[in-house]
């Protein structure tokens, strides 16, 4: 197993992928705000992380994204909450940047085995 | 799926919240106007929103577009699906001397409630905010990807 294609560089991969996917559901949510009827929709991350790094290298497949329960709905059927997304948004960030980091410094570990630790 | 789309989402709302407030605006604008082109008074606007997907930007069947479809199942940008008049009853007042009054003296107003739309118009505000907030969001996780090449 080459050292690009090993299981910490398939995870972060992973790990990103799942920040991106979840970013686009926190972004949909908040751009429907306004939207009558529009249900908060949100993926388990950690099972879906889980379920990820079980299935094989090649297989791409589309994570459950499944309707949050438990939010006050108004009155024209809509149940998203600021709170709750802005919170999302936050987290969801900060998880991608330390990913990213993480990442970054496994390329510097290379870049220097490249350059003879110099 | 990948970032700059998912800025795309949120410029969908920025969009549409901004439609909002311009519809609002015009209706506080309007709030005494007895004259327009159509005849009679003016009617109250309603933006209506709906969710749709969000349309791939690359060609069909291309890999991009494949693989996107998996994960975009539930990307939903919002739209403005239509833009609606009121169809209250105007409000009459008893004007006499006003030179749209009919001929028992009553001129037809809109009706408008000052205080609806304002609380509508921060609503739209508050909305926009957030999307903007979504957007800075987005804009440092493509800002961190981008330094993975530095």
């Amino acid at each position: 197993m080459s050292w690009l294609s090993g299981p910490q560089m398939m995870f972060l991969e992973r790990y990103l992928d799942l920040s991106t996917m979840r970013q686009t559901l926190v972004t949909t949510n908040l751009a429907n705000i306004d939207t009558p009827g529009y249900h908060t929709r949100d993926i388990d991350f950690r099972g879906e992380l889980n379920r990820a790094l079980d299935a094989p290298l090649t297989t791409v497949s589309a994570p459950f994204t499944r309707e949050v329960r438990g939010l006050t709905e108004r009155p024209d059927g809509n149940n998203v909450s600021a709170d709750r997304e802005s919170m999302l948004l936050a987290e969801t960030q900060l998880q991608f940047k330390a990913a990213a980091a993480i990442l970054r410094a496994q390329f510097a570990q290379l870049s220097t085995a490249i350059r003879e630790g110099q | 799926m990948n970032l700059f789309r998912v800025m795309e989402i949120s410029g969908s709302a920025l969009l549409a919240e901004r439609l909002r407030a311009e519809i609002v605006t015009a209706n506080l604008a309007n709030a005494e106007t007895t004259r327009t082109e159509k005849g009679g008074p003016y009617q109250r606007m309603h933006v209506v929103f709906g969710a749709r997907p969000s349309q791939s930007g690359s060609g069909p069947g291309s890999f991009g577009t494949m693989l996107a479809s998996f994960a975009d199942l539930h990307a939903e940008e919002v739209r403005v699906v239509n833009v609606v008049a009121d169809q209250a009853a105007p409000i009459r007042r008893f004007e006499p001397g006003n030179p749209d009054a009919d001929t028992q003296g009553y001129v037809a107003y809109p009706a408008i409630n000052p205080a609806e739309e304002m609380v509508n118009l921060m609503g739209a505000a508050r909305a926009y905010e957030i999307n903007v907030s979504a957007v800075t969001s987005t804009k440092a996780m493509i800002q961190s990807a981008i330094g993975l090449l530095s």
